[in-house]
């Protein structure tokens, strides 16, 4: 009877812990792929939040000699400046600073340039922390 | 007496631990409601402060953006539901003093503003939240389980072995309950707040066009459409005239009178002459159902542009343009600025903007801006022929400076007007901005 009792207790505090613990991670990486006629990559966000962040854009199709990025919240109409990333080996690209100034759904635009011409990819990027 | 001791401790150590729950359940107060109007001739914020209970106090207190000296602004608020009116009297100041007027009942109230001779109705909802069964049963469960807990530990300390296991255990049903709720909580509807809306449940198989939540309509309400007038029809350059905007409903022909604060106010007007030497934004008052009404004076005569930003309800953001002229002789007309303003060089990044791309436009200010309307800096850019007009808001520079990305729709000539608040002023700097086309191919 007390074992049982001692075990509903220390059950009930795990699950609030749990949920205390669980609600202050984290959020998840974000990678997502986009694609158009010339270029096609991946962008990964380890940790897509507010502040400084590194987005990475690797290119998965097409050769592009420079990346410039840049985000908007649309339900809010907020735009940030374009960013240029630095290539540290063809095909990757890697930008760093402050993109998502508040948590909501941002819309991240990554113009991409090389022989084959000008393209802009486009993706979401959730911000929840 | 170490017995006595260890009593006490454990007794001492689960006070505290039960006592934060019962810390952490404020009762949440509606956010403040604020206002930007244009009257008397100044540029005012009304602050109505939201209220716990009803009744109850309702704090509401007049921010001058420009200066005043003494302007009292007398209020009259009226519940729609019944009628009952109390009035007040606040003065604008850069730092107001708060009036309190007493609220009796939640639900739609009506805010009656004066001052110089003019008068604006700003309608509103009293909001109190309701009391949660939810949070009762999170806080009865852990407030019960600390007592249970406390006392087990007691009953157990002092020998008494059965009562301590049904003691403790009982704190065990209470935590469980407790985190049950917690976790299910998120599942389960919210209770509207009392004083809100009626709403309606989504209709089961009501077809394709049904209302997706809170009798919400799929794809928003119907458009507004905006009538723009001078009274009189033809002012004369330097005399006083009323740009009256009367909205209807574009499928009901009914006035609108749906509008909700966009930016802290019920409609942004940007009136420009057309050489763009002339500029204004103003905030103007309503005076009845869907019509919006603002006096002021122009400068000179001429084509005027006027643009109208503004938001229905359950609906978007829109634009509403109309343009009047402006009789007279400018060499006789004197109208002072509305506002200081300013000479100023901004810093473009990339220097020369290209259409379609974003650019970023950084300027320093006199002295660090205060918010006005929600943002630190406002940035309103307008196509040589006026047939474009963008609004653009500081993303949060810390300091005298202030930074606006924008990517400017089409190649030409820009006028652009940037303004922000800063002690009693809003500073008004005005510049061109020449946008090149993108060269590369898209």
């Amino acid at each position: 009877m007390k074992r049982a009792a001692v075990a509903v207790a220390v059950l009930a505090v795990a699950v609030v812990t749990f949920l205390i613990v669980g609600r202050n991670s984290a959020p998840d990486p974000l990678r997502v792929t986009a694609r158009r006629t010339h270029y096609a990559a991946t962008v990964s966000i380890d940790r897509p939040t507010t502040g400084r962040v590194v987005v990475d854009v690797r290119l998965t199709s097409g050769d592009a000699d420079s990346a410039a990025l840049s985000t908007v919240m649309p339900a809010m109409g907020h735009a940030m400046p374009e960013i240029t990333a630095r290539e540290p080996e063809p095909g990757h690209f890697v930008a760093e600073g402050e993109f998502f100034p508040m948590t909501g759904v941002w819309e991240l635009s990554i113009r991409l340039n090389g022989p084959a011409g000008e393209e802009v990819l486009t993706v979401n990027a959730p911000i929840t922390g | 007496m170490i017995r006595v001791l260890r009593v006490l401790c454990l007794a001492a150590v689960l006070m505290l631990a039960g006592a934060a729950p019962a810390a952490a359940h404020n009762v949440t107060v509606g956010a403040d409601l604020r206002i930007a109007q244009t009257i008397a001739g100044t540029e005012l914020t009304i602050v109505i402060k939201g209220t716990k209970r009803v009744p109850g106090p309702l704090q509401i207190g007049v921010i001058a953006f420009q200066p005043v000296t003494d302007l009292p602004v007398a209020l009259e608020l009226r519940s729609v539901a019944d009628g009952r009116t109390v009035t007040g009297v606040a003065r604008a100041a850069y730092e107001p003093q708060y009036t309190q007027l007493t609220v009796d009942r939640t639900g739609p109230h009506e805010l009656t503003l004066r001052a110089g001779n003019e008068t604006a109705v700003v309608p509103f909802r009293v909001l109190v939240d309701r009391g949660s069964p939810i949070e009762l049963l999170i806080y009865g469960g852990l407030l019960v389980a600390a007592l249970l807990m406390i006392g087990g530990l007691l009953t157990g300390a002092l020998a008494r072995r059965n009562q301590a296991m049904l003691l403790t255990g009982g704190a065990a049903i209470g935590l469980t309950v407790a985190a049950m709720v917690v976790i299910f909580e998120p599942l389960l509807p919210a209770a509207p707040p009392d004083g809100a809306p009626p709403t309606v449940a989504p209709t089961v198989g009501a077809g394709a066009g049904a209302g997706a939540a809170s009798g919400a309509q799929t794809g928003g309400r119907p458009f507004a459409q905006g009538r723009m007038a001078t009274l009189p029809a033809r002012p004369a350059a330097g005399e006083e005239f009323t740009l009256r905007l009367d909205l209807v409903d574009g499928s009901t022909g009914r006035p609108v009178d749906d509008l909700v604060l966009h930016h802290e106010a019920l409609a942004h007007v940007i009136l420009t002459s057309e050489d763009g030497r002339y500029f204004r934004h103003i905030h103007p008052l309503r005076t009845a159902p869907g019509r919006l009404e603002v006096k002021m004076r122009a400068d000179r005569p001429g084509r005027y542009l006027a643009y109208a930003e503004l938001e229905r309800g359950d609906s978007g953001g829109q634009l509403i343009t109309g343009e009047f002229s402006v009789n007279g002789d400018a060499s006789d007309v004197s109208v002072g600025a509305e506002t200081p303003i300013e000479a100023v060089t901004p810093l473009l990044n990339p220097a020369a903007p290209v259409a379609g791309r974003p650019t970023t436009i950084e300027l320093s200010t006199s002295s660090t801006p205060r918010p006005w309307l929600g943002m630190t800096g406002h940035l309103i850019v307008r196509s040589q022929d006026g047939t474009f007009l963008g609004h653009v808001h500081e993303m949060g520079t810390p300091g005298p400076r202030l930074r606006f990305t924008f990517s400017f729709p089409s190649p030409g000539r820009y006028l652009a007007w940037t303004q922000y608040a800063t002690g009693d002023h809003i500073v008004t700097a005005p510049f061109t901005i020449n946008v090149t086309a993108s060269g590369a191919s898209q």
